[in-house]
């Protein structure tokens, strides 16, 4: 099973680095959807599904948090997993993030094998490839 | 802003953080004033504001490029030297900030680039002002606190 994943960050640099290092991890990625900020995401998803997203918080135009927003209030959009990756990892940062609908939070810098552990873990894939359920509540998410 | 020494480290620890996990440069505190061939800067707001510019000789920034994206020195343009530098001062930022209060929201602006050459030294403006050297590669980070009222 490989999936299709959606990089959302206003930094080439960083998309970049974040697809090299989901293909380097051996996470199985059918395809990369690259977007600059929310809007950009938004025009997206319009017309092409993806699994996962991972979303940087400060973007201009529409930032990460915004972009939840507008997620969670499309009907089909809201069920996708999203992973904020951010360097503003505050704890409060990172519950208003959960609040909104984020499933994930990886804080910049990252080492390769956090993405995909937390790739996995939200997607609910186990090593085997098989898909586990998740039975955690919210307050179950480390900091 | 008291505790300059605890708040040199804390930047400097940052740096050093981002740098190896990101960039796999290796940085040594020096005092020597550099030469720098391009500036970024980026504001941070929360329980205290301020703002942080990093200094960079074309050949660190070329070391980060290649590095972070696997680029050969003649794929590097000046627009991927920007989005590292950029991208380098927004993690820098973050980390810093967290480590000054993990319990508290800050915000930061959104990096500014600059193709700029110029003199960057111990006695430059700035509150804090930290020198790096890497191999003959020079990196110059810079903190202001801003005052009440600004």
């Amino acid at each position: 099973m490989s999936f299709n994943v959606l990089i959302v960050d206003d930094s080439n640099a960083m998309r970049a680095v974040i697809k090299k290092v989901i293909g380097l991890s051996g996470f199985k990625m059918d395809s990369c959807l690259e977007a600059g900020n929310g809007r950009e995401a938004m025009e997206l998803l319009s017309d092409q599904w993806v699994d996962v997203i991972i979303s940087d918080i400060n973007m201009p135009e529409v930032n990460g948090l915004e972009f939840l927003d507008l997620l969670k209030e499309n009907e089909t959009l809201k069920e996708i997993p999203v992973i904020m990756i951010t360097t503003e990892a505050s704890e409060q940062r990172m519950q208003e993030a959960f609040d909104r609908g984020a499933k994930g939070f990886i804080k910049k810098p990252f080492l390769p094998e956090e993405i995909k552990r937390v790739l996995y873990e939200v997607i609910g894939v186990g090593s085997d490839g098989q898909y586990e359920e998740d039975t955690r509540d919210a307050d179950e998410f480390d900091f | 802003m008291g505790n300059t020494k605890k708040i040199q480290e804390m930047l400097m620890n940052s740096i050093f953080d981002v740098f190896e996990k990101m960039f796999f440069v290796f940085l040594e505190p020096c005092d020597e004033e550099m030469k720098y061939d391009l500036a970024a800067s980026i504001e941070f707001s929360g329980p205290v504001k301020g703002n942080l510019r990093a200094y960079l000789s074309t050949g660190i920034a070329n070391s980060m490029v290649e590095n972070m994206l696997g680029l050969e020195t003649n794929e590097i343009t000046d627009k991927t030297r920007e989005d590292c530098a950029k991208e380098a001062l927004n993690m820098i930022a973050g980390s810093f900030v967290h480590k000054l209060d993990a319990g508290k929201v800050f915000d930061l602006s959104i990096p500014a680039y600059e193709k700029k050459a110029g003199r960057f030294g111990m006695e430059s403006p700035g509150n804090v002002n930290l020198l790096f050297d890497s191999d003959g590669m020079s990196l110059g980070v810079s903190m202001s606190f801003y005052t009440e009222g600004k």
